[in-house]
């Protein structure tokens, strides 16, 4: 494992160092995905931000300034991305609706869409998945964050652009909206 | 405390951010409230089922990587091909039209430049005025002389002048209209005192 200080990669790559950033690609993989796929709430979808996410940075790592940490950096243009993309969807939905002969089905936030998807999900986490696609877009994004990806309220405020206390009204609400949806689950696992 | 207080005390608790002294108080509320209590068991077994991460297998990762560094390497080799051409071009254009206005310059500076008339750049024959004022200016005698000499120059000249002014003034009556006998007297006598010149008569 390549034991160089995020630091001097974030600085190679800066200078157009092609490994360095794919070292950071590979520290950061996962958490992009997971942040992408939580707030578009579907694999491929997912894959594709994730993408997006990692060449946009690459485009944008001479413009990094380091007033905050690469993590929370790559965090904002993951949520960012994230959001666009949702936008884009929603508009894409309502022309659909309003287009009579529109035979392609809209999918579902959160319904596995690919094989891999679908035989590692139970059933509890696929909704709980479609649950957490179905939260507005920015407590989908806070909860996301927190609670799919451990940061504190701090660290997601600086990602999000607010405050530590609006990211813990977000996160309440949104756990109490998730509970609301899930509670019929919750309990009969729980029992 | 109250049951909406606690619920938001709750998620406080699950992200890390509850100060003791809330949290005392969190659990005395859930020691006598078992709605709060199942509330907080939901959420910890929604936590836990949020939390993995979204299970992809090791392939998955190679191939995402995989394929990131071809469209890194796409992206790339696109830009040199848009940007190099363009840069030379820009070079060149550049580089033609620093020469053009050089060119400009050189011609405007060297050639078509309107030049200030000076008395030394006058024609310097020996017989020429220049040389004649440039002495004058330093000897007063002789400057006397061509001070005389430019006034005798003007005095030929100028009845065919006064000629000019009078047929001019015959040609408008108009001209003098307006003005008195007496007005008309005093210019003729005024001119005639300070050039020599008559008026109109």
């Amino acid at each position: 494992m390549d034991e160089r200080p995020e630091d001097r990669l974030v600085d190679e790559a800066r200078r157009g160092g092609r490994e360095a950033f794919a070292e950071l690609v590979r520290r950061h993989e996962r958490r992009v995905y997971g942040v992408c796929f939580r707030m578009a709430g579907d694999h491929a979808e997912a894959d594709d931000l994730a993408q997006e996410v990692f060449l946009t940075a690459w485009r944008a790592i001479g413009s990094f300034r380091r007033n905050s940490s690469f993590y929370t950096w790559i965090y904002r243009i993951a949520v960012n991305t994230s959001l666009t993309h949702l936008k884009k969807k929603r508009r894409e939905k309502a022309r659909a609706a309003f287009d009579e002969n529109a035979a392609v089905p809209v999918p579902v936030p959160g319904a596995p869409s690919s094989p891999e998807g679908s035989s590692a999900l139970n059933e509890l986490k696929g909704r709980v998945d479609e649950a957490v696609g179905s939260l507005p877009a920015h407590f989908r994004a806070s909860f996301a964050l927190v609670a799919g990806e451990g940061l504190s309220h701090r660290d997601a405020a600086r990602v999000l652009g607010c405050s530590e206390n609006c990211v813990a009204w977000r996160m309440h609400k949104a756990r109490k909206l998730l509970r609301a949806r899930l509670r019929p689950f919750l309990e009969e696992v729980g029992s | 405390m109250r049951c909406r207080a606690a619920q938001r005390r709750l998620s406080d608790e699950l992200d890390g951010t509850l100060d003791p002294g809330r949290r005392s108080r969190l659990e005395a509320h859930l020691r006598v409230c078992p709605a709060c209590r199942a509330y907080r068991g939901g959420l910890a077994r929604l936590q836990a089922e949020v939390r993995p991460e979204a299970g992809r297998s090791a392939e998955y990762w190679a191939g995402f990587e995989k394929r990131l560094e071809a469209r890194l390497d796409g992206e790339e080799a696109g830009r040199r091909a848009v940007e190099r051409p363009f840069a030379g071009r820009r070079r060149v254009a550049w580089a033609v039209a620093g020469l053009a206005l050089a060119a400009v310059a050189a011609a405007w500076f060297g050639l078509l430049r309107p030049r200030p008339i000076l008395i030394a750049d006058w024609p310097q024959d020996e017989y020429g005025l220049a040389p004649l004022l440039l002495e004058a200016e330093a000897d007063p005698e002789l400057g006397r002389a061509v001070e005389g000499e430019i006034r005798a120059s003007i005095r030929e000249i100028a009845p065919a002048a006064d000629a000019d002014a009078a047929a001019l003034a015959a040609a408008d009556p108009l001209f003098w209209e307006g003005l008195s006998e007496e007005e008309l007297g005093a210019i003729a006598a005024g001119l005639e005192r300070d050039n020599g010149l008559g008026g109109p008569k």
